[in-house]
């Protein structure tokens, strides 16, 4: 017989939709480039700090529509903000994420509008200081949960989402601003895609190699895997491409899917730790 | 980091109702005495109004029912443990129920304080406040809560909290025609739990009580039991753990994790060449 109660879950696989890891990736994605579009107003590269703080708009609206959509009853959305609940990362995100994408919709409506300038670097730098949370609180918001593929990577998974955030979001810059000005987009790009692949490493170290199954067998596995070619081959694009729009395009289209598959590897690790008792099992050993 | 866990602790959460506070009542379930009749999920479905899950045959001995769900309160499991003539063997019993945990992952998470802490220190979801958020089904560590299906809200047990408010007992405890399942106050239950372990243990050595343990990692359950095998061998977590409980290290962590961020970042911007 199989491990546990007829080898069924002792803990039940989330109840969400593939709307959740794209948020995953949007908010990580809106977050970091809402920073990287101050700090390039700081440095009057206005060009790309235009581009960067529209990836951050455009990444807010997808946010802003997963999050609503998958609820179960979307009309209650409005639900989430009759109590603050320090205990519920969910609770505080949804603050964090009002804030941060109401800043960053204001930046870029001035952005476009030529409109109240100064009230639009304002919001702008609100956004840039918000954003480095917002795009790593997601990772406490699954890292509260009794997912072992999620609960268990204490140390590893803040920074896994925040080498993502910030590989997706030079990626944007890469994929949108011509290659003379995304000088900054580049940097951010390598050294969030090396970071990403690097403390993926680390995480299944973190977990030791029972946990890390999860990670590598199975759908989670097979995504991670195609993440991994994605990523370090927009890394070599982005490293070549230095004065090529086209290489520096396909560098950026690289290491955006290469976020998004990789925001599914980890969503779909958690599901296949649950799924499987033996991780739960192992892990209160 | 204990005392964050102990601001939402049963005790800490009952206490806000104030002169309206009664004792905390929950579930001894007590697995010798279970015959697997079931009635406990047929009063639960009957008295909470709640639609079947469908109806599959398992093959996984006289358990059709398979799990707790959204709409399944009451789960009786049958643990087969026989000879490969089956000429010999044990066959286990076990109710399963919402442990009503004294640190509840489900309520520390909900978004919307739909999940609340009760008088009587139960652990009871407002299906007119839930918005199907789904967070409370990755926070609980027994897998106990689930949607349902019909209006897309997260459902668990309530210890029939309706009739708790008027003294009446739970629905499944007053049909369980064995008293496998028996309803009190919390601290009673553990006494009685302790000496009925005592005795039982005379004849089965490897009994022993679930969730009895104020210091466990939820804190001991607002539901006991009594077990005469290992949890893991009844679908049970053997050393479950509110999820919450290290969520201080985990903001703390991600803090540093952003600061970093917006260290590279920043970084990234000026280091022109």
């Amino acid at each position: 017989m199989s491990a546990g109660y007829y080898g069924r879950p002792i803990v039940k696989p989330p109840a969400w939709t593939d709307l959740i890891p794209t948020y995953f990736f949007a908010g990580g994605l809106a977050g970091t480039a809402a920073t990287l579009a101050f700090a390039e107003r700081t440095a009057r590269n206005d060009r790309l700090a235009r581009t960067m703080i529209f990836g951050a708009a455009t990444g807010c609206a997808v946010s802003a529509f997963c999050l609503i959509a998958d609820l179960k009853k979307p009309e209650r959305f409005i639900n989430m903000l009759r109590v603050v609940k320090p205990t519920s990362p969910m609770s505080v995100g949804v603050y964090i994420f009002s804030a941060f994408s109401g800043s960053v919709f204001i930046a870029a409506g001035c952005e476009v509008t030529g409109i109240a300038r100064p009230a639009g670097r304002f919001f702008g730098a609100i956004a840039g200081l918000i954003g480095p949370v917002m795009s790593v609180y997601t990772a406490v918001l699954v890292g509260d949960t009794v997912m072992p593929a999620w609960h268990l990577p204490r140390k590893t998974l803040p920074g896994l989402f925040a080498a993502t955030s910030a590989a997706s979001a030079g990626a944007w810059g890469l994929l949108f601003a011509s290659a003379r000005d995304n000088g900054s987009a580049r940097r951010l790009a390598l050294v969030g895609g090396t970071a990403m692949v690097a403390i993926l490493q680390a995480l299944h170290h973190e977990i030791g190699p029972t946990q890390a199954e999860a990670y590598s067998k199975g759908e989670a596995g097979a995504l991670a895997r195609t993440a991994r070619v994605l990523n370090v081959g927009g890394i070599v694009c982005a490293a070549l491409g230095k004065n090529s729009n086209v290489i520096s395009k396909v560098a950026g289209a690289l290491l955006l899917a290469g976020g998004l598959t990789e925001r599914f590897a980890v969503y779909r690790a958690g599901c296949a730790s649950a799924k499987d008792p033996k991780y739960v099992l192992d892990s209160q050993a | 980091m204990s005392d964050f866990i102990d601001l939402t602790s049963a005790a800490a959460e009952s206490a806000t109702y104030g002169a309206d506070e009664r004792d905390r009542m929950g579930f001894f379930t007590d697995t010798t005495l279970c015959i697997g009749c079931k009635a406990c999920e047929v009063a639960c479905k009957e008295w909470n109004q709640l639609p079947s899950d469908g109806y599959e045959f398992t093959g996984e001995s006289y358990d059709n029912t398979k799990e707790l769900s959204g709409n399944t309160w009451r789960h009786v499991a049958f643990v087969e443990q026989m000879e490969p003539e089956r000429d010999t063997g044990r066959w286990l019993m076990e109710s399963d129920v919402c442990k009503h945990c004294t640190h509840a992952g489900c309520l520390d998470v909900c978004p919307t304080g739909a999940i609340i802490r009760t008088e009587f220190g139960t652990v009871v979801i407002q299906d007119d406040i839930c918005n199907g958020c789904g967070y409370c089904v990755v926070a609980c560590p027994f897998g106990v809560i689930g949607e349902k299906q019909e209006d897309h809200t997260m459902g668990k047990c309530t210890l029939c909290y309706d009739r708790l408010k008027v003294g009446e007992q739970p629905a499944c405890a007053k049909a369980c025609p064995t008293e496998s399942i028996q309803y009190g106050v919390v601290d009673e239950l553990r006494e009685r739990a302790e000496n009925r372990l005592q005795k039982i243990q005379e004849k089965f050595a490897s009994a022993q009580l679930y969730l009895n343990d104020p210091n466990d990692g939820v804190g001991g359950g607002g539901s006991l039991f009594l077990l005469l095998d290992k949890p893991q061998v009844y679908g049970l977590p053997p050393n479950p753990i509110v999820p919450t409980k290290d969520l201080p290290q985990r903001w703390r962590t991600a803090g540093i994790a952003a600061a970093a961020l917006f260290g590279a970042v920043v970084l990234c911007a000026v280091s022109r060449r």
